[in-house]
């Protein structure tokens, strides 16, 4: 398993859009996601688990990805994560 | 007469037309086999998804491809692999694929109604609404077909959800009432960006109003007024002209300079409290932002701001207002609102107690991040700085050493800035009072009507009790502005307006006349302020 932790950038945090961007980046990967946040693990290939967490701007948040091409998919998340999913 | 919520302006004159929810019962459905339950789930989820994409074509051309976007999210919400595979385990253990839909989608719909904040409570929505067309597709039934009403009707609904929205014709919906939602809700939404009047939180108008009742609705103050008189159709009917014409009347005025008759130019603002609202005022004509309220960057959160954000949110606006004057306020919190990580205590007189400036001053780390940010964004446009609730030169003074500070240590790293020139907020009698020493210190002011209202007449708008002397019109808010204005005007500085008091038709010539320079006003009332400047002499 590899993991990371971030602090999300973008102003809305992790709203639909960016949720859906996301989700739809990490279904590529084969590897599981979960994302830590407050102690609760949301499972990243979700958008219900997502949004229900309520990760806004500020959130800190930790990633864990685990399976065959886990450096690839946690590769990708930081990107995305990192350049705030393109919004301000 | 009924009242709600105002959510949609406009007067809306037409026969009721309920639309009754479907009876969603599935208590008779026999479960068959996992198999057969799948299967039938299967294709209800793919009749769903042809449904909707039908629909998101549809929002597009009457309501806007943003509107359209929260329909087209629902297909993704029921891709979701999680929301899939708990509706198959439910199967498996023995539920009809109805009862499965019901219970997963229940339980999402709990988890983001729980939550406090309103976009998430908007999702809460979103699902209830894939709930019931899962479940209507299951049982066969049919669509309420709301796009077949005829003209002239009012839509009463217990609420609309984004895909009946979808349905509605508004060349023959004159108004929309609902029994519950607010301002903020989708409903809400969808009326204001397909100009139909409505009324929202109606309490029972389901029940109390019966298919084909006259009605008119009032979606300004949210009164809907069953089985009118003749009278009241005619003076409705008229209103709703005058607004119309108003309104059209109004356009003419976008992108026109505010001058007057005799050729004094003024400059009309617009008023907002998030960055992404900069649009909005570019959008209704506004040459300007006279007041960017940042407390919200510090609200719903649990730490403070880092300077770097909120140097992106500074620095958003003022390049999106590419070069225009952009007025924003240093943080204006106190006791009254809650941010538990700033630690204020609850006082007994938060309005007079510690908040904006002088809370400020006292936690000077926090502050000086505040103005390191906004000296930075000051490199990108037209920034400059307002500090709030000033009552004595002392707290300008120390604002300005602060100032210096930042200045110092941005100079030494070699970040960026410029010197934004510094304003103050005039609302308390004591600024007033001495607006002519003021006005020796700093490079513009703002009268800020709603507070210095409020102190000077020592009344608590919110008490009904009293709430009568709250009245911008009193000759001693009247006085305090008239003082103010003359004390900026002989000092050569600029002065300007950013309360209600601003968009006040009735109130503009006289400001006109003591000489107001800038009159910053919410979004939506720029040009109205505009046209009655261009009306005076």
């Amino acid at each position: 398993m590899v993991s990371q932790d971030f602090v999300l950038k973008n102003k809305m945090g992790f709203h639909m859009r960016p949720a859906q961007d996301f989700v739809k980046a990490m279904s590529k990967y084969s590897s599981d996601i979960n994302i830590k946040f407050n102690g609760k693990d949301n499972n990243g290939k979700s958008i219900m688990n997502i949004m229900a967490a309520c990760m806004k701007c500020g959130a800190e948040i930790t990633v864990e990805c685990s399976g065959d091409d886990e450096e690839a998919m946690l590769a990708e998340a930081a990107e995305m994560i990192e350049n705030g999913f393109g919004e301000e | 007469m009924l009242q709600g919520i105002g959510a949609s302006q406009g007067y809306g004159i037409g026969k009721a037309v309920i639309i009754e929810d479907l009876s969603l019962d599935y208590s008779a459905v026999k479960y068959t086999s996992a198999e057969e339950e799948k299967a039938r789930l299967q294709k209800a989820m793919e009749d769903f998804t042809v449904e909707t994409r039908v629909m998101v074509e549809k929002l597009k051309s009457s309501a806007g491809e943003k509107e359209a976007a929260i329909l087209e999210g629902h297909l993704t919400m029921l891709e979701d692999p999680f929301m899939q595979s708990q509706m198959s385990d439910n199967i498996d253990a023995g539920m009809t694929a109805e009862a499965s839909a019901d219970t997963v989608c229940t339980m999402f719909y709990e988890m983001f109604a729980g939550v406090d904040d309103e976009m998430m409570r908007q999702r809460a929505s979103d699902i209830k609404d894939i709930k019931d067309s899962l479940l209507r597709l299951l049982l066969g039934l049919n669509n309420i077909d709301i796009s077949a009403v005829p003209k002239g009707s009012v839509l009463i609904a217990k609420d609309f959800t984004p895909s009946m929205t979808s349905q509605i014709n508004k060349e023959n919906v004159v108004a929309i009432v609902t029994e519950v939602g607010g301002v903020t809700s989708h409903s809400a939404i969808l009326a204001r960006a397909m100009g139909i009047p409505a009324a929202l939180s109606v309490l029972n108008a389901t029940s109390v109003i019966s298919d084909g009742d006259s009605l008119i609705v009032d979606g300004f103050k949210g009164k809907v007024y069953t089985s009118p008189s003749d009278d009241e159709v005619a003076e409705f009917t008229a209103k709703q002209k005058a607004y119309l014409e108003d309104k059209e009347g109004l356009k003419v005025y976008f992108g026109k300079p505010s001058v007057t008759k005799s050729g004094v130019v003024k400059k009309v603002y617009g008023n907002i409290g998030k960055a992404e609202d900069a649009q909005n005022v570019i959008q209704n004509g506004g040459e300007g932002i006279g007041l960017f309220r940042t407390e919200f960057l510090f609200m719903d959160r649990d730490r403070e701001p880092t300077e770097e954000e909120q140097f992106e949110a500074y620095s958003t606006v003022a390049k999106a207002m590419d070069g225009k004057e952009v007025i924003i306020r240093t943080l204006d919190i106190g006791g009254d609102k809650a941010i538990d990580y700033l630690k204020i205590e609850r006082e007994e007189n938060p309005f007079l107690g510690f908040r904006a400036v002088r809370y400020c001053l006292k936690n000077k780390d926090l502050y000086k991040k505040q103005l390191r940010a906004l000296l930075r964004a000051a490199y990108y446009g037209d920034v400059k700085i307002m500090i709030p609730l000033v009552t004595s030169l002392d707290e300008v003074k120390g604002v300005k050493d602060l100032i210096e500070e930042c200045v110092a240590e941005l100079e030494a790293e070699g970040t960026p800035y410029k010197r934004a020139p510094l304003g103050v907020m005039i609302e308390t009698p004591s600024a007033a009072i001495i607006s002519d020493l003021l006005a020796k210190e700093v490079e513009f002011f703002s009268i800020g009507t709603n507070d210095l209202t409020g102190y000077t007449m020592a009344v608590d708008r919110g008490n009904a009790n009293v709430s009568h002397l709250y009245d911008t019109f009193q000759p001693a808010v009247l006085r305090a502005i008239e003082m103010t204005i003359k004390n900026a005007k002989a000092a050569g500085i600029m002065v300007g307006m950013c309360g209600e008091a601003a968009a006040d038709e009735n109130l503009i010539p006289k400001l006109v006349e003591w000489g107001l320079d800038e009159f910053s006003v919410t979004p939506s009332s720029i040009l109205a302020t505009r046209r009655a400047i261009c009306e005076c002499e």
